[in-house]
């Protein structure tokens, strides 16, 4: 790089700086820590755009600029990362005096983005896509839709490839996004339609779990249906019980060790096994498979 | 246990796509579990289980700054253990919850680390930080390598641990008395099937949709029953609904 004055010449990042800062990305999390959480990450997937921007003597600086506090969800960051890319470029190109300007627009667009990204993603990601997307694959598991050997290979694919598909597809669209809106990019994002997305993908997991409630039980369906009915009408209740105790923020390790002394308190009561209604509770021939067979 | 090594090396890597590297979700239970269960030669156990333990903790999202259960760790090492465990004559279902049981204070211990790291990863960035300032970039690059090794060793260390202590507590499976094993298979079966629905339903479940809930349930009851529709027909049926209810939604979204 010849150590021409910035403002002299057009500095570009290039496509290759780009796709280097695009997988760096990837890297985001790493560093993370407890002072200013994902802030390296930033600053490390900065790092060859700023190697092409900066004379070697302004580098630390520009590098340090990007060391403050920053915390927002992985995926979404890389809306945030391309509109910085495209800030530091123009604040390369800008006159001098105008630098320190650009540079306290970039902070601003930092801080008052990875908020609420970081709200969007979490709530997109982690509480609605990858539960549809394990839920999905569970319930394949669970009501044994495919052959034995057959499904061992393709439920995690199958998992993978569909989570994997919205996860790189957002990243990379984000990031896109992000490096041709600049600062604009927020206004951009209203258009993506996450929240109807959000609605729609809970409303099919609440399906799924109507699917895995019916089979799990689906032993019974086959020989006796009034004997199935009032199974299912006790699983409801345990169900409902368990949603109660989690809405109350008793976490699913206590509640797991909860239902291990629940069964175990079942074959103890000697009256609870005699009861007609619910052999299926403990004795093993009456039981459901969920398909842990002998290998 | 015969895969310790290989299998500590294994969810060391894994591990690290928890929050390290990028985030692709191979080390979800559903993906770990098979995985291990292919090194141990229990790949279906390995499936069924990790699929248990995906719905279980499918609620225990990383928002704000909590930090989730290792699931990577919990997975890898009940379905190793559960292996062992049904490769000595356990009947497998029970051998699973046993195998969860054992396996939830060792995964809890590995978040523990975890926390740890973080804080110890702030003198990595000052030293960053310190480097960032004299212009040292291949330095300050440097960093994320060190800390991606130290992350990768911790990942490698806690399964050790883990898989060591769990084989420890092997022999006491056996001497279980029979109505215990029988309930470690109902709950397997039954209990912690009901416990994960509830943990998706808790997740996604608001209160207008409580109606939603209650009709699909009696849809797809009454299509098992009247209709004598199978599995497969019936997630289907509930995955083309649910794509078809994104895209009414997304359009919607698209034109307003």
């Amino acid at each position: 790089m010849s150590p021409e004055s910035p403002s002299s010449t057009a500095r570009k990042t290039g496509f290759l700086g780009l796709a280097s800062a695009f997988v760096r990305s990837l890297f985001l999390q790493t560093a993370w820590n407890f002072e200013r959480y994902l802030n390296y990450g930033v600053a490390f997937a900065l790092c060859p755009v700023l190697r092409r921007l900066y004379p070697k003597e302004e580098r630390g600086e520009a590098l340090s600029r990007h060391l403050d506090y920053f915390n927002t969800h992985p995926y979404m960051g890389s809306f945030i990362l391309g509109a910085v890319i495209k800030m530091e470029e123009e604040r390369a190109q800008a006159p001098k005096e105008r630098q320190k300007e650009k540079e306290e627009e970039i902070n601003a667009l930092k801080v008052g983005m990875m908020g609420p990204l970081a709200a969007m993603g979490d709530n997109f990601f982690w509480a609605t896509v990858r539960p549809y997307c394990g839920l999905l694959a569970v319930t394949l598991v669970m009501t044994r839709v495919m052959g034995t050997s057959l499904e061992t290979w393709v439920v995690p694919l199958l998992f993978l490839a569909s989570f994997n598909v919205v996860h790189l597809g957002t990243r990379l669209r984000g990031f896109v996004m992000g490096y041709q809106k600049g600062d604009q990019v927020v206004l951009s994002m209203r258009r993506i339609g996450l929240q109807e997305a959000i609605r729609g993908i809970r409303t099919a997991s609440v399906l799924l779990v109507a699917v895995l409630i019916v089979f799990v039980n689906r032993e019974d369906l086959e020989g006796q249906p009034g004997h199935f009915l009032l199974k299912l009408i006790f699983f409801i209740a345990i169900l409902g019980l368990f949603t109660f105790a989690l809405h109350r923020r008793i976490s699913p390790a206590q509640l797991f060790y909860a239902a291990v002394f629940f069964a175990l308190l079942l074959n103890y009561w000697p009256t609870l096994s005699a009861t007609p209604g619910l052999p299926g509770i403990v004795s093993p021939e009456a039981l459901p498979s969920v398909g842990i067979t002998p290998p | 246990m015969p895969y310790w090594l290989p299998l500590s090396l294994l969810l060391g890597l894994l591990s690290l796509d928890v929050t390290a590297i990028g985030q692709f979700m191979v080390s979800r239970p559903i993906v770990v579990g098979p995985l291990v269960g292919l090194v141990t030669g229990h790949p279906e156990l390995g499936l069924t289980l990790g699929a248990l333990t995906e719905l279980l903790w499918i609620a225990d999202v990383p928002v704000g700054s909590h930090l989730p259960m290792d699931l990577c760790m919990l997975s890898g090492i009940s379905v190793a253990f559960a292996s062992e465990l049904v490769g000595r004559g356990a009947d497998p279902a029970a051998a699973a919850t046993y195998a969860l049981g054992i396996s939830i204070p060792l995964a809890l211990l590995s978040t523990e680390a975890e926390l740890g790291l973080r804080k110890f990863h702030v003198r990595w960035m000052h030293f960053a930080q310190r480097m960032a300032l004299g212009n040292h970039f291949k330095t300050f690059e440097g960093v994320n390598t060190a800390v991606l090794l130290e992350l990768f060793l911790k990942g490698c260390l806690m399964a050790f641990l883990g898989l060591t202590v769990a084989h420890a507590t092997a022999n006491l499976y056996f001497l279980l008395p029979s109505p215990v094993v029988k309930g470690l298979r109902d709950a397997a079966l039954w209990l912690l099937p009901a416990l994960g629905g509830a943990a998706v339903i808790d997740l996604v479940l608001e209160k207008r949709m409580a109606l939603t809930l209650f009709l699909s349930m009696a849809l797809i009851l009454g299509l098992a029953l009247l209709g004598h529709l199978q599995s497969a027909e019936l997630v289907g049926l509930a995955v083309l609904s649910g794509f078809g209810t994104i895209l009414l939604m997304a359009g919607k979204g698209e034109t307003s």
